[in-house]
């Protein structure tokens, strides 16, 4: 019995390394594993054994078993491998592929997937207001009345209100997205985490760093015991997230009316990697995250107790986040449809 | 604002590099923009916070370097000698609401020429052009402390009487550089008995300026109300040096000062001596005022811990006169030039600032994520789905200017009357708001036609629509054209959208083809109301079933997506119909017939079959194909 079941293994063994392919393999699958096969009649007289011989024969025959399936199976896998090497010298393979017929999506709208994801793990949630937006909610909820000079770092473009009801220069397109700070907060009581995507519009002559509409990302938070540093390590992860580790970044102090301590942030410029370009002009760095302590002020409008809470706000300029991101020298790429720009993304 | 370092060096000393200067200051808030290295000087040029009209003088940002150097600066000498050699008349009347301090002298017997080399140099170098002695110190006194000041020729000033009042509007005036405007209701004026002579705040008169042949001058420093002369300026679009400090808010405690400082130099410069009085009209006593520091609060809004005696040591630096009140509070007290300082965050802001922003450790918020939905919340995953859509369908998404011009509506068919307007454009091409997405899609296609065959685009943006803006309402819409999809293609894509946002409705009535494409256009505000993304499981059928193909002949008026609703009534045993082929008046229906609790006979079948023809052939007089 011994001997009849290793001659079957030698002899499945040799036939099998000897087929020259996957149609011989599975004929030789069958005259040895199959249900008349060598092996298949020659266990089976196992059971006419004595039983203390059986357990050793047992073993055996499942060594013999194994031994023939993993050759066979090798033996496959390199015949299919062959008829497929072979079948692919007959075509030239270097012709290009045939590429899936998919689009692009806008890098600006990339950018702003990956701006939603990284603050939604901080645990924001995304808000969306109107883009014509009043007087109230934009300047003066945000401690900036009329006639106050900071008015003159955002020019407005005003609404026509000819055969309207509204004052001329009571509606006009946003100039920031901060109207949503007062919008939020009124109907809402803190502990409060939001960013605002959205597109901005200002009375602004473009250039290669300017336009009369642009994108930006507004965030604030409010809770209680909020610290300056919480600020600064919260531009510094964000910035880090959306850039990569290795960016430069510093802070500035600065002045917006409804922040205070008011904070700038500058990233080395990505074009030129702080030797001075046209994009961060000549300067090495370039602005993209203005930032601050909620003024009391702002709190006070929306109802806010400015003794229990306190809050950061900033914003991240999108359309100079997109063009430093993918070294894009001017802002103006961003609107123009050529799918020669899009399809790169 | 220009600052040449040599006149820095003039009151301040000065250790670090202009780089590593410029670089500090910025990080203190006054944003250096500019470095340049002019023969032996270098001239910097800043940007002025609004809220700091002090920085609009050399001698303010000398302070902010003498903070940043840790040591002192050295104010000029000022002339106190003021006792008027003779009394030439003058009456002045004002009001306080408009005008609060009128300070002013009558200085006679000048000699107007060219100024000494020395002032023109340091006035070029600040950006300013000599014009004569007088105004150039006028100019001087102001760039170097921040007060606006006006020389009035004293012999032109008919009357000898200066009143300050408003304009009712529509007056002319024509100002010394020789333009001249229609003044606007509540402009801050000042007339004499015949005329006005001085647009205060803004400019001086052409009738009362200094020239070659002025012998006697009234010097006036004053202090304006921000909000009037800011009205003024924007309505008139002229800004001038002293605007911008009058809309900041001049230092209210300083015009004395800066008059001495001024008739000193003219003495120096032009002769002539003291004529009059000192007026210094003001309702007012405007001293330093005081405010109280929280150590506590201050450590805990910063969240660092900076101990006492450096917060003294910083404070002091700034010239806010520390004192220690109690154990936990700071009283210091604020001089007149710094009007930004009113509040609490204020003092710490500059304890910070000058701390070193860049010297903080960085932390994260503590406290709570916040659970309950916002208001004006906005699913971004739902956006994410739709535009996986199109992209999977090859559309490529640009994003477009919201204002459009006249021409593009009127190529749209567009009534520019009916469309919201911007007052102001910035160019006659972004004036109308956009009522359709439409028109920057066909813009985008021919721009795309000399570099590509096949073109797929689409946009999600907003609209605009209302005929004026009491009616204004805004929605997302989402557009898209293709040039190489066929009609049936696009409405595929549509529909996909629809039915992966769980509404049911067709997709036809949003095409429109036009001789460039095919394009649709969604309101997706409309879609995100009555989007149903829940999802329940449908379990799959367990009995086999009937398939078979039914070819009819219709006449061509009668409509496809009819037909097939028509069959679907017919058995809830109908599971799917679809249309297989269409050949002349032939149309083929792909029937799938199955039950969901057993096997259907083919008597069954036969019997709905039946049905169908039937009520086919009653609605639509539809038969069977031979």
């Amino acid at each position: 019995m011994e001997e009849e079941l290793i001659q079957i293994k030698n002899s499945a063994v040799s036939l099998i390394l000897d087929a020259k392919d996957y149609r011989e393999l599975e004929e030789l699958k069958v005259q040895f594993l199959g249900r008349n096969g060598r092996f298949t009649l020659a266990i089976k007289e196992i059971s006419k054994l004595p039983k203390e011989k059986r357990p050793e024969i047992g073993r055996l025959s499942n060594e013999v078993k194994k031994s023939i399936e993993d050759t066979l199976s090798a033996q496959q896998t390199r015949t299919k491998k062959e008829t497929s090497d072979q079948l692919k010298q007959k075509i030239d393979v270097t012709i290009p592929g045939i590429k899936p017929q998919i689009g692009h999506l806008h890098p600006m709208t990339q950018v702003i997937y990956d701006v939603v994801d990284v603050f939604n793990g901080l645990g924001y949630q995304v808000a969306d207001g109107p883009e014509i937006e009043t007087d109230y909610y934009n300047f003066e909820a945000l401690n900036i009345p009329k006639d106050h000079p900071a008015r003159d770092t955002q020019q407005t473009l005003y609404l026509d209100t000819r055969n309207a009801k509204v004052n001329p220069g009571e509606i006009i397109l946003r100039t920031q997205l901060s109207g949503m700070q007062a919008r939020a907060m009124e109907k809402i009581k803190p502990p409060l985490r939001v960013i605002v995507p959205g597109k901005v519009f200002r009375y602004e002559q473009v250039d290669a760093s300017h336009g009369f509409e642009f994108w930006q990302v507004e965030g604030f938070l409010v809770d209680t015991n909020v610290k300056l540093t919480d600020l600064f390590g919260t531009i510094d992860y964000v910035l880090r997230k959306l850039m990569g580790n290795s960016i430069k970044l510093k802070f500035a102090t600065t002045n917006f009316p409804f922040v205070e301590p008011g904070v700038d942030t500058y990233i080395e410029c990505t074009v030129c990697k702080g030797k001075g370009c046209s994009f961060c002009k000549m300067s090495g760095w370039s602005e993209i995250m203005p930032a601050g302590m909620i003024h009391p002020n702002v709190l006070k409008a929306v109802g806010y107790s400015s003794k229990e809470w306190n809050g950061f706000a900033f914003c991240i300029g999108l359309s100079r986040l997109v063009t430093l991101r993918y070294k894009m020298e001017d802002l103006r790429l961003l609107t123009n449809p050529d799918l020669r720009i899009i399809e790169q993304f | 604002m220009l600052a040449p370092l040599s006149w820095l060096k003039d009151y301040v000393d000065v250790k670090l590099s202009p780089k590593d200067l410029g670089e500090r200051l910025t990080e203190v808030g006054l944003s250096t923009e500019k470095i340049r290295r002019e023969n032996d000087d270098v001239i910097f040029e800043f940007e002025i916070t609004p809220n700091r009209p002090d920085l609009l003088s050399i001698i303010g940002i000398a302070r902010e370097i003498a903070a940043i150097e840790n040591t002192k600066i050295k104010i000029p000498k000022l002339f106190e000698d003021l006792k008027p050699k003779k009394k030439l008349p003058i009456k002045i009347t004002t009001e306080s609401s408009i005008n609060p301090r009128f300070t002013g002298i009558i200085i006679d017997g000048i000699t107007v020429r060219q100024s000494p080399d020395w002032l023109k140099e340091k006035l070029i170098k600040a950006g300013q052009r000599p014009i004569n002695n007088i105004v150039d110190i006028t100019n001087y006194v102001m760039l170097e402390l921040g007060n606006p000041i006006h020389a009035f020729d004293y012999k032109k000033i008919k009357g000898s009487v200066m009143k300050v009042h408003q304009a009712k509007g529509g007056e002319k005036f024509t100002s010394v550089d020789k333009v001249t405007y229609h003044l606007p209701k509540g402009a801050v004026i000042i007339s004499d008995s015949e005329k006005i002579i001085d647009l205060c705040g803004i400019k001086g008169g052409l009738n009362s300026g200094t020239f070659e042949n002025t012998k006697t001058i009234f010097i006036r420093v004053p202090v304006e109300i921000p909000v009037l002369i800011r009205k003024t300026a924007t309505s008139l679009s002229l800004r001038s040096e002293a605007s911008s400090i009058f809309e900041r808010g001049a230092n209210a405690g300083g015009t004395v000062d800066a008059l001495k400082r001024c008739i000193q130099l003219i003495i120096k410069e032009a002769g002539g001596q003291i004529a009059s009085e000192l007026f210094d009209i003001k309702k007012e006593v405007f001293l330093p005022w005081k405010l109280n520091l929280e150590l506590e609060r201050l450590n805990e809004i910063l969240g660092i811990s900076i101990a006492e005696d450096e917060v003294l040591k910083l404070l002091q630096r700034l010239n806010l006169n520390p004192l220690k009140k109690t154990k936990d509070i700071i009283e210091v007290t604020v001089p007149t030039y710094r009007n930004d300082l009113k509040i609490e965050e204020d003092l710490i802001e500059e304890v910070a600032r000058l701390y070193g922003y860049n010297k903080f450790p960085k932390t994260t918020p503590q406290g709570q994520i916040p659970i309950k939905q916002i208001p004006y919340f906005k699913d971004y995953e739902i956006e994410k789905k739709i535009k996986n859509v199109l992209i999977s369908s090859g559309f490529s998404e640009i994003l477009t200017y919201s204002l459009l011009s006249e021409k593009d509506l009127l190529e749209n068919e567009t009534n520019p009357d009916k469309t919201l307007r911007v007052d102001n454009p910035v160019s006659r091409e972004f004036e109308y708001l956009r009522q359709s997405l439409i028109p920057n899609l066909k813009k985008a296609l021919a721009q795309n036609k000399p570099y590509f065959e096949q073109i797929n685009l689409f946009e999600l943006g907003k609209v605009y629509v209302g005929s004026n803006i009491d009616e204004e309402k805004e929605f997302y819409f989402l557009s898209a054209v293709s040039n190489n999809k066929n009609f049936y293609e696009v409405k595929g894509v549509v529909e996909k959208i629809f039915e992966d946002c769980g509404i049911n409705e067709a997709g036809a009535k949003y095409i429109q083809i036009f001789d460039e494409g095919i394009f649709f256009e969604l309101n997706f505000s409309d879609i995100l109301s009555k989007i149903n993304l829940s999802k329940r499981y449908k379990p799959i059928p367990k009995y086999p079933p009937i398939i078979e193909d039914l070819s009819v002949e219709v006449s061509e008026k009668i409509k496809v997506g009819d037909i097939i609703e028509e069959i679907k009534k017919q058995s809830s045993s109908i599971r799917q119909v679809s249309l297989l082929d269409v050949f002349e008046n032939s149309r083929t229906f792909h029937i799938i017939y199955q039950h969901k609790e057993r096997n259907l006979t083919n008597e069954e079948v036969s019997k709905i079959r039946e049905k169908i023809l039937q009520s086919l052939k009653n609605k639509f007089k539809i038969k069977l194909k031979e």
